[in-house]
Order: C-alpha cells, then structure tokens, then sequence
C-alpha cells in the first residue's frame, strides 16, 4: 500500500505542530519519524490515522487523496496505530478488549478463536480469559497488535513503542514488524526519537524538527547527518558526547534512611524496602510499568503514606506524618505530569511565585525577575498565565518554585516531552543541586537517559526494590534484565 | 482588534435572544408580551414602593451571591445556602428570644447580637457542609441540599411546635417581635435599609478578600488544581472549611437580616427561594464579582416585578415563574451560542 502525506499543516492555536510536512510511506519498507521530542512527531501520525483533522494539505491512500479522515474511515483504508499508552480497557478481559474497536461484532467463541489465530502466527502469548489489568505493558501492546492484524491492518503506524518495555521485549516487537512488511506490500511507520532504534530496524527515515520536515534519509543512515537535522549542527555535538558522571559519593552521613518501610500507595502496595540515600547523590529509579517506582518517589514526599516501617530525612521521623511535615524537612517533588499535579492553569506565573515562597509575597516580582528569568530562563512574561507555558517553561517554572535549601528533591520523569535544550538545563540543574548537598532520586521511562546520569540505580520489579546498584557495575541490558524480572537480583550483584 | 468589545456585544446579543425567546413564549401563552415586560419593569422599578420592594429583595439576593463567590472561588458548589438562611434566621431569632424579650441586653445590643449569632448559625451549618465534603467524601452539592430540607424541616417544627404563638400554632410564623427588637428602619419600610448597608459592606469585604489577600489567592489556587495546592502545603482542606465557613457567616446574616429587619419572626420558608436565585445571579455574571451587584439587581426586579402580573394583568401568576425561568435559560444558552474566548478571571495582587 502506498501512502503520501503532502504539505500537511496542523495548527493548535499559535503553534503549528505541523507546518508543510510530505511524507511518502512506500510498500514494504519501515519508514522512521525521527524528531526529538515536541517536534510534531505525535501530531503527524493522528493526522494520518485520522483522529486529528490536518489545517492543510492531503492524504493519498493507493491514489485516492482525501482532505481529512477520521478514524472508522482510516480503518477501513486499513490504517492502524499503536499509540504510546496502550487503548484497551483495563477490567476488561483479553478476548473481550479484542473483540472491541471497530470491525465485525464477534461472539465468544469467533473472537478467541481468531485471537488465537494471529497468536500462533505471529508467536504471542496472550491468555484470551485473562483481565488486561494483569498484563505487561508489552503484552499489551501485542493485544493491540493482534487486534489491528486481525483487522487486516496495512500500514501500521507505531508510536514510541518501545518505551516502558525490556530490551528483550524490544528485540521481540522488531522481528514482528519485520515479518509484517516482509510481503512486500504491507507498511509500518514507526515514530520515536531514539536513533539507535530507528537505525536498527528503519529503511528510511524522515527527520522533523518544530514541525518542519528537516531531513529525509535512506539505510544506510548516517548518524552525525541524521543528529544534525534532528538537533541543529552545535546541538548535535552536545547530545552525541555523553555527560559528566557524578562523582562517586563518599561515605557521608546518610540523609535519607529508609528501614523495612511499606509505603502504600491508594491501587498498590510495595514490599517493604530499606536503602540510605547520602547527600549528593543523583539516585534514577528504574522499572517498568507497574513495577513501583512512582509510588517509591511518591512515598519519600509524603504524597502516598508509608504505612509501616521507618522513613527520616536529615533525622525527622516523617513515616506517617503528613505532607506538610516533608515539605517543612525540605522534601520536594516534581510530578511527571507538570500541569495537572504541579500548576495552576488560570493563575499568573506571578500568583505562582507568591504561593511558593508566602513570607516574601511582596516581593514577588523581584524574585520572579531575579530566580524565575535570570536563573532559570523562563522566557514568558511574569502576568502570563500557566495555561500558555510550553512543557520546557512549565518545568522551568516548577523548578524556580523548589526552595534552595531543598535536601531531598524527588522528579518523576523529569524530561518527558521537553526540548534537547530544556533537558540538558534540567540535568546541569540536578547536578548543581546535587553538588551543593541535596540528594536527587528521579524516575525516567527511558533507561538510556537513566543509566547516562544517576550515579546509583535502584530497580524496582513487581512492586519490590529488587536490586540497588553502584556506578560502573551494571550495564543497560543486566538492568533491562533486573526491570522486567528475567533474572533476580543476586545473579547481577558483583 | 474587537476583543475589547466583545464582552459588551455578547452579552447585548444574548439580553436580545432571551427577550425575543421570552416574548414569543408570553405570547403564546396568550398573554400580550410587550405589557407583560412592562408590568414587571414597572413592579420593580416603577415608583419609590417598588425600588424598596426591590432592594429588600436585592439584600438577600446580594449577600447570598458574594457567600456564593466566596466558595466558588475554592471550587466548591454550596447548594446549602438556603438552608444557612434558615439557620441563620433560627439562631437570630432565638437569641432575640433569649437576650431581648427577656430583657437580658439592652434591646439595640440584642439585635447587634442576633445578627452575630444568625452569622454564627449559617456557619455551622456550612461548616457540616464542608466537613462532609472535605472528611466525609460526600459531595457539598448532595449535603447542602439535604441539609436544606433538615433546616426546612427544624424551622417548621421550631413555628409550630417550640415557638408557636400563644393559643395555636400558625403557618403564618412565630409571635411578631416588639418594635424595639427591629433593626433601626434607617428611612426603609418595609426593609430595613440597614440590611442594604451591611449586604453592601459585606459585598465589599468579599470582593477585597478574593481579590487583595493571600487567602484569597490560596482560594483561587485551590480552585484551580487541589492536587498541586496540596503539593505546594496549601492545605486545601482547611482552605475549602475557611471559605464554607465564610459563605455560610454571609448567608446567615441574610437570614439574620430577614427576622430583624423585614419579618420580625420566624415564618415557614424564610429563605424564600434566595439561595437558589442567587446562585443563578452567580451564573449570570460568570462568577464575577463586578458584575454579580448587576445580576443580582436583575432577579431582584424579575421577582418583585412578577408579583404584579396577577394584580395588574389578571395572569395567572404561575406564568411569571414562567417569564423567569424562560429568561435565564435562554441567557445561558445564548452564552453557549456565542462562547467567550477565555473565561472569569483573577485579578493580580496579594
């Protein structure tokens, strides 16, 4: 099936997340959107799969042009995709969620026989009586996957789906789509901002940065030619030389001790756990969905209860005590969703600074221009109001409201969706942060940037801490390995 | 280049479509609509009578609207307000019981503490309110409406039963008070124009604390996302039980102000309707207090002025809840004909 997308435009009010983007998806072929994140990467594919009307331009399917689709009529044309968080229901059963989302109503028995059928071609393993809440995010995505073959999918559209799943899983997700353009006819579109990825299994690639088309490339892909498109010539340098690692931390007093704590979240329990954080350290949390590590961070800020067991920060007791009490011993914490945990969408960045720092609410407007401009370079105007901020500013902002004498600050993915330049801020911040006696722990969904800046990985794997690792003696795939359960934690333990 | 006058545009365009709506709607009830607006303009705002009919309406109707404000603006929804009337004209009453006619304190002192105490008694009543929304997870929305039936129902039983006149109970309300034990007419009959004194300081108040204080502020923050309000140590449950507590104060002196300075007694269904029709007043002017005095003066006439339709039309009065209710309705639905760009706002300043 040959696809084009020609001279697409999509606006969302002043952004235009697409500005004049073309794009031929040709029979057989793995073709890669390659952009960092923000560069309309997202947008792009629902335009095609028809759950975003395009502004402009057209969609040609095998020679017919269409202005827009919409999503029943993408079907039809045999357009699927897999988007970053899986769309099934959850209290639904296996066979149930794939019987759901469009096509024939089937019974019981067609939908578990045809689940079975695309199962034992394609090599899942996917229980049809089995609740999907119990599944792993990639056995997930297979179900959605085995929905779309058997909806006869022809040009399969993948967004990031390699995130939150094990490198091995990875491996196994490749040779499927591998075996799916094989005919020669089928095509499969792959998003993500990762080159490695693209490099690996892509034919050809297209590169967007701002929501332009910067680069079109044909294996075998060059990786300086495809980062310069993707970052800009100066910040390709940047993202290709890995940064500093933290210093080793000598044997300081402990900050943060943890012992035999059960910290409960309101849907899970974690077994108990104990680990000592040291000031100065930048400790990542890895593991995959469901595995604990959020509700780990969300129990050192006091935001979910530690149940049982003992939790002090600089020597206050805090286990049970409310989150006023961490914030008062200097514990604070960046959510992975910015706007809807951390910021008030209708008040000024202004109103912002007054909640945060009350005592000095008269002098907002100083502190703003002062911490808010000068040291954290948020660029909008202090009587803007949050709604408007880019993902990169919002942080910006969440940052300059953390107090400076912060001891523990705990980020839940702190770089999701922002901007190479955004990021690398971020972690010269945490670095500085770190060096002036504050320990950081954070969560990334992408263990490359994990692993490239903690100085100490602690894994978590069905809701246990399963592994506390130092610097130098773990590499991507042992924690890969750790993250989905494949071994456990003594066979790694140098 | 015309955001500026957009405002003014939508809203004569939405005033225009409800008047034509409630016109078409009057005279196809077979009334004749232009006399039938006219009747209820002049009811309202006709002759001296009228504009002290409709101020004494206004005074509720303003007071419930800013206790409205006041925990709107913490994103709650105090459905309750008529049942803290009716609290607040209780515990009025029963301290002009205790303190005044037994000549405790001296009589102006008795009706300045009735007025405290009505305060006191709209507070409390909110305040259940708000412990069940904030402890309990009951919805305020669910509890206020309850509890307007209970205070309903004490007030029915307080007339009838507790405080009944002498001889028999009556539907007609408890013994009058003597003259004394009124609030000072300050030139108004039958409204004390105390009343308008109060609302209007009570009024301001509001707009000064939503607009120019911390609390304030933590209110909007609240308002805006109580997740990260309790992230940032806000405390938004003891925020949401200051701002009810506050609300239900203001209804409360409503309710005071009904038994001091216009019934002088306790008469079944005190509230009369206000709490409900103020929270319309609040929807019509989207929450804001600049407009919300507008709004109010706006249902203050629809009420008094439909009062007329009987006398001076021989309609049957049912068809001026008709004309009220066919205005608000098409008011809101040509708002959401012609929507705004950006909705109410905070002004700066703490």
């Amino acid at each position: 099936m040959d696809v084009v997308l020609s001279h697409i435009v999509k606006r969302f009010g002043p952004l235009a997340a697409n500005d004049d983007v073309s794009v031929r998806f040709a029979p057989g072929t793995i073709h890669g959107i390659l952009g960092e994140n923000g560069a309309g990467k997202s947008t792009l594919m629902r335009v095609l799969c028809g759950v975003l009307a395009p502004d402009g331009g057209e969609i040609t399917v095998g020679g017919s042009a269409y202005a827009r689709l919409n999503p029943e009529a993408a079907g039809s044309l045999g357009i699927g995709m897999l988007s970053q968080d899986p769309l099934d229901f959850p209290p639904l059963c296996v066979w149930e969620n794939f019987a759901l989302g469009g096509g024939p109503v089937l019974s019981r028995g067609q939908a578990t026989a045809r689940l079975a059928a695309v199962c034992a071609r394609m090599g899942f393993v996917l229980p049809p009586d089995g609740p999907v809440a119990r599944l792993t995010v990639a056995e997930r995505q297979q179900l959605e996957l085995a929905r779309l073959f058997d909806r006869d999918v022809r040009l399969l559209i993948l967004d990031e789906p390699t995130t939150g799943i094990s490198p091995a899983q990875k491996e196994a997700l490749f040779a499927v789509l591998r075996a799916f353009v094989a005919d020669g006819e089928r095509v499969v579109a792959l998003v993500t901002h990762k080159l490695a990825e693209a490099r690996e299994l892509c034919d050809t690639v297209s590169v967007l940065r701002q929501g332009r088309l910067v680069g079109s490339f044909a294996a075998p892909l060059s990786t300086p030619a495809i980062l310069a498109s993707m970052f800009g010539s100066q910040a390709a340098c940047a993202a290709a030389t890995p940064p500093p690692r933290p210093d080793p931390v000598t044997e300081a007093e402990a900050l943060v001790v943890v012992e035999n704590a059960v910290i409960a979240d309101e849907k899970v329990v974690l077994e108990p756990l104990s680990v000592a954080i040291r000031p100065g350290e930048i400790v990542g949390v890895a593991g995959i969905s469901g595995g604990g590590q959020e509700v780990f961070l969300r129990g050192l800020a006091g935001i979910a209860p530690v149940v049982a067991g003992r939790l002090s920060v600089a020597g206050r007791e805090l286990a049970g005590r409310p989150l006023t009490r961490f914030l008062d011993a200097a514990v604070h914490y960046l959510p992975a969703s910015r706007m809807e945990e951390g910021l008030f969408p209708g008040l000024s960045l202004l109103d912002h600074v007054r909640l945060a720092f009350p005592e000095q609410r008269d002098a907002a407007r100083t502190i703003f221009t002062e911490r808010c401009v000068g040291r954290f370079r948020l660029t909008n105007q202090p009587d803007s109001r949050a709604a408007r901020l880019s993902g990169g500013n919002q942080q910006r902002l969440l940052l300059s409201l953390v107090p400076d004498d912060t001891r523990l600050l705990l980020a839940d993915n702190p770089t999701r969706g922002l901007d190479a330049a955004s990021i690398a801020q971020i972690w010269d911040h945490f670095r500085e942060r770190a060096a002036g006696g504050a320990a950081v722990v954070f969560f990334s969904e992408d263990l490359d940037e994990l692993l490239d800046h903690a100085g100490r990985v602690l894994v978590f794997y069905s809701r246990a801490l399963v592994a506390d690792l130092r610097s130098g003696t773990y590499d991507a795939a042992c924690v890969g390995d750790l993250m989905t359960g494949r071994v456990a934690a003594g066979e790694v333990r140098p | 280049m015309t955001r500026r006058a957009s405002p003014l545009v939508r809203a004569g365009f939405s005033l225009a479509l409800a008047v034509a709506v409630t016109l078409a709607i009057v005279a196809a009830a077979g009334a004749p609509p232009i006399d039938t607006l006219a009747v209820m303009a002049e009811g309202g705002l006709g002759s001296g009578q009228a504009w002290l009919r409709t101020l004494s309406a206004l005074v509720p109707l303003l007071l419930c609207g800013a206790a409205l404000c006041v925990t709107f603006a913490a994103n709650l929804w105090n459905i309750g307000v008529e049942g803290q009337i009716t609290m607040g004209s209780v515990f009025c009453l029963w301290f002009l019981r205790v303190a005044g006619l037994s000549g405790l304190l001296p009589a102006p002192l008795a009706v300045a503490g009735s007025l405290a105490a009505a305060m006191v008694g709209g507070l409390l009543w909110a305040l259940l309110s708000g412990v069940l929304r904030t402890y309990g997870r009951v919805h305020e929305i669910f509890s206020g409406l309850g509890l307007n039936f209970v205070a309903m129902g004490v007030s029915l039983w307080l007339i009838l039963g507790f405080w009944k006149r002498p001889g028999m109970a009556s539907m007609s309300g408890t013994e009058p008070l003597p003259a004394e034990l009124w609030l000072p007419a300050l030139g108004g009959r039958p409204m004390s124009l105390v009343g308008l004194v109060l609302a209007v300081a009570a009024f301001g108040l509001v707009a000064f604390v939503l607009n120019r204080t911390f609390f304030g502020l933590a209110l909007s923050a609240v308002r805006q996302n109580v997740v990260a309000a309790e992230r940032l140590g806000l405390r938004p449950k003891r925020r949401m039980l200051a701002a009810m507590a506050l609300g239900g104060a203001l209804a409360g002196l409503a309710g005071g102000i009904l038994v001091a300075g216009l019934y002088h007694r306790l008469i079944p269904s005190i509230s009369g309707n206000y709490g409900y029709t103020a929270i319309m007043a609040v929807l019509l002017a989207s929450g804001s207090l600049r407009f919300l005095p507008l709004a109010c003066l706006f249902f203050a006439v629809l009420t008094v002025g439909s009062i007329q339709l009987p006398l001076a039309l021989s309609l049957d009065s049912s068809l001026a809840g008709v004309v009220q209710g066919v205005l608000v309705l098409t008011l809101f639905a040509a708002r959401r004909l012609w929507p705004a760009g950006t909705t109410g706002s905070r002004g700066g300043g703490a």
